[in-house]
């Protein structure tokens, strides 16, 4: 039923999030035109006002991505599955477990494809001949790094493996912090936004405590001995952040589960 | 073995108890009234069958199943509120409930969305209210299900078209299912209802077979409503 769950929230969320990132897209190539445009010319002062609003919007809207991801992404959890289409959801028959993955998954997409419109955005509106020469130039050197060492091909995994790790526990915050939220009769975005921030104090604080534990414990200094070279240390940080991670997405996710089985809250 | 079991089922928020110690079984192939004035504890009875709450005390089975995944494929549930997001079309939900119930019957909801002139690839946005309402009725209907719980079915809507609503239950509704409309319309819907359930506050008022009812008290089950809930 994960698969069905994916195939549903997936169409939900591309009639909406398709056409942002297109228009990012679509903005970017115009504001391209608009600097060549301006580039050392003159031109009448309404084109001007014109080309120069366009690059402020690509400007405005390239920070504001990101803002643009969480809200949509957000907003179709709690309307999905704590606000009115939730008398569907929940009662389709599928695991609480299932509806959750679908969102997550679906949402960590949505974040990977928002960064990689932004990357591709930020070329877009710089693209020139001269830019998408040394483009090519850098994939090259790129795949050239990878062929030589399989260890490179390793790190890169493991840096993807981590970006992966960090949405899912970034889904996993916002999911349980409206799950808590909307558990109660009123207020609930409210004490839904307050929920999310006591979290991110209590993890930041839970994370600082660890850290000191096993400072104390003299585990870092045994690590320290054995790891020499930027790889392994590298590696040796990977690990800490994505334990830390996984032990705060666990929680999250422990948290939302509990929470729409056993406090669902629908009116 | 019945559709829907209560033992001493309670439920309470804080202190405040919406269902009390309900003891309470309907039997395959019967249509319930589930009747009571709003605060009774209709929908609490009804959200605790679909899983939509979890009991504080107290058991509830359906065909002998706690609620969970499993009782979910008998249960065929349509909530007091519209739950159906409105970007999607007729087409749209139709793919959406034949995916997760095994039941549902696509060509029975295309032809009932067909006879009311409803477009199959028209977003439900851009649908009356009523319209959509008569949408989720029939995405509801068209499962062949064990137990089909309808909350307020025909509250807020008029005459006609709670003669269309009540039609399609009772011509669509699978035989060897049971029932259970929840509402406080008794006179519209009286005429279709094998047995009535009084709720009040929480507790079950009265249960019995409307003819054995009527015949009892020389009255009909609207006017009986009137006079057990009188203010």
């Amino acid at each position: 039923m994960l698969g069905k769950l994916l195939k549903h929230e997936l169409r939900a969320t591309a009639h909406t999030m398709l056409p942002i990132l297109g228009i990012m897209l679509l903005v970017s190539a115009m504001a391209n035109l608009g600097l060549r445009f301006m580039d050392g010319r003159s031109v009448p002062a309404v084109v001007s006002v014109m080309c120069t609003l366009i690059v402020v919007i690509f400007a405005v809207g390239l920070l504001a991505m990101g803002m643009v991801a969480v809200f949509m992404m957000v907003r179709r959890f709690r309307d999905n599955l704590l606000r009115d289409e939730g008398y569907i959801m929940h009662t389709l028959p599928v695991s609480v477990h299932a509806q959750i993955w679908s969102k997550v998954i679906v949402s960590s997409l949505w974040y990977a494809l928002t960064g990689a419109a932004v990357v591709l955005s930020c070329m877009l509106a710089a693209a020139d001949i001269e830019f998408i020469r040394s483009v090519g130039k850098a994939l090259k050197e790129f795949m050239r790094l990878m062929a030589e060492d399989v260890k490179n091909i390793e790190l890169l995994f493991e840096v993807l493996a981590l970006l992966v790790l960090g949405a899912l526990s970034v889904s996993l915050s916002f999911d349980a912090a409206l799950a808590v939220g909307h558990s109660f009769p009123s207020r609930k975005m409210l004490i839904s936004v307050c929920v999310f921030v006591a979290m991110l104090v209590l993890s930041q604080t839970a994370a600082a405590l660890i850290s000191k534990a096993v400072n104390d414990t003299g585990l870092l200094e045994l690590v320290d001995s054995h790891v020499t070279g930027f790889m392994a240390a590298w590696r040796a940080v990977c690990a800490y952040a994505a334990a830390l991670l996984a032990a705060y997405g666990a929680v999250c996710y422990a948290i939302t589960a509990y929470f729409l089985k056993r406090h669902l809250n629908l009116e | 073995m019945p559709t829907l079991k209560c033992t001493a089922l309670t439920k309470s928020y804080g202190r405040v108890k919406a269902l009390e110690d309900v003891d309470l079984t309907v039997e395959p192939g019967r249509v319930v009234g589930l009747l009571g004035p709003n605060g009774s504890g209709k929908t609490t009875l009804i959200k605790l069958a679909n899983g939509l709450l979890t009991p504080t005390s107290g058991k509830i089975l359906i065909n002998g199943l706690e609620p969970g995944i499993e009782s979910k494929k008998t249960i065929s549930y349509l909530p007091e509120r519209p739950g159906l997001p409105d970007w999607m079309s007729s087409a749209d939900l139709t793919g959406f409930y034949g995916d997760f119930y095994a039941d549902f019957d696509p060509a029975a909801a295309r032809d009932m969305l067909s006879r009311l002139g409803i477009d199959m690839k028209s977003k439900l946005k851009h649908l009356s209210k009523g319209s959509r309402e008569k949408v989720q009725l029939i995405m509801v209907m068209s499962r062949k299900a064990g137990l089909y719980l309808l909350d307020e079915p025909i509250g807020g809507v008029d005459p006609a078209a709670r003669d269309y609503i009540l039609g399609t239950i009772i011509s669509n509704y699978n035989p060897n299912a049971s029932v259970i409309i929840s509402t406080h319309l008794i006179a519209d819907v009286e005429k279709v209802l094998d047995d009535v359930i009084f709720i009040n506050h929480g507790r079950i008022v009265l249960a019995s077979p409307a003819d054995e009812l009527r015949e009892k008290q020389g009255k009909s089950v609207d006017s009986i409503f009137r006079e057990v809930f009188k203010c």
